[in-house]
């Protein structure tokens, strides 16, 4: 239960960091590509640096596959966002918009992960 | 220019010394499904890259055990877990690639987060084959690539900054299985379909 809550939270703060290391970087007007290829990279930087020092407490995979899909695709959607100034005007939107991006892609890894586990195969010795 | 065991060795050498730290929770997580699929052990038992004995506690009791690791700084911590372990297990320095065991010397081989990190994991898995009596089986608890579309190119992105300090992300150690010569008779996604826990057999006829 310790672990579900934790890796929520985690999800949650990868998201925040990258949606507010996004909006730093990122101005209104900037080329959509190349916002969307710095917020990849940014979320990449911060989900692999986040997930080392979350490893420890919730396990290097649970951490790392779902923070690597948080700040790849996040990030890319942040800076999309940021460069045209649609939305979450204050940092304070832009955070909980990167919190609920990070939650709910933990839902989506926690509810895929339910519907592929288990054998794949079995033929018997 | 450093052999590829050479460059093995100093990475996991360096690793030793925080392997049980970044380890803690996945320890945690995934060890009930470790301990469930060393149940299966049987007979004449190798264990490869014991690494610091972390997956000691999950052996089933009283058993006699080989245990190679190409790292002798994991081993060195390896040594005080195996001594408190209620069996056997004999810590010996080795690659995987170039076993110092006899042929069909084992009645199984298991192997925990392995093979992400062997440079040349076909040779290695052939060299688990060869050790292996007829009718042997491997039990592999291992990482391997994604299948998931986006998730298997992040894998695949991450690889080249992984793979110097730590495992490989993106290997197909299911496919590898196979391709060594091994009969696969079960895999299992442990999380998503990245963790598995594979088993296979070595033919009677092979």
């Amino acid at each position: 239960m310790l672990f579900a809550v934790g890796d929520y939270v985690a999800g949650m703060l990868i998201g925040i960091a990258t949606t507010l290391a996004v909006r730093i970087v990122v101005w209104p007007g900037m080329d959509m590509v190349i916002a969307m290829l710095l917020g990849m990279a940014i979320g990449m930087i911060l989900h692999f640096i986040l997930g080392l020092a979350l490893a420890p407490l919730l396990g290097m995979f649970e951490t790392m596959l779902p923070g690597s899909l948080i700040g790849m695709y996040g990030g890319m959607l942040f800076g999309m966002r940021d460069s045209m100034a649609a939305g979450s005007s204050t940092l304070l939107a832009a955070s909980v918009v990167g919190a609920i991006f990070g939650a709910v892609i933990v839902a989506g890894v926690k509810v895929y992960g339910r519907v592929v586990r288990g054998a794949v195969l079995e033929t018997g010795r | 220019m450093e052999t590829p065991d050479r460059k093995t060795r100093r990475k996991w050498d360096e690793a030793s010394r925080t392997l049980d730290f970044f380890t803690f929770a996945e320890d945690r997580r995934l060890g009930p499904h470790k301990r469930r699929l060393f149940e299966k052990i049987r007979g004449a038992t190798l264990l490869v890259a014991a690494g610091t004995g972390n997956d000691f506690k999950f052996l089933p009791p009283n058993l006699n055990i080989a245990a190679i690791d190409i790292s002798p700084k994991m081993l060195e911590r390896a040594a005080k877990k195996a001594a408190a372990y209620t069996g056997k297990i004999d810590l010996q320095e080795m690659d995987v690639c170039d076993l110092q065991f006899p042929d069909a010397a084992f009645d199984t081989v298991v192997t925990v987060c392995t093979f992400c990190s062997v440079p040349k994991p076909i040779v290695g898995l052939r060299e688990l084959h060869r050790v292996l009596k007829p009718d042997g089986q491997l039990l592999m608890f291992e990482h391997v690539r994604s299948a998931i579309g986006p998730l298997g190119i992040l894998m695949d992105l991450m690889t080249p900054i992984a793979a110097r300090f730590g495992p490989a992300l993106n290997r197909d150690t299911v496919g590898n299985v196979e391709k060594a010569g091994f009969h696969l008779y079960r895999v299992e996604n442990v999380y998503l379909d990245v963790v598995k826990a594979i088993e296979a057999r070595k033919e009677n006829d092979v």
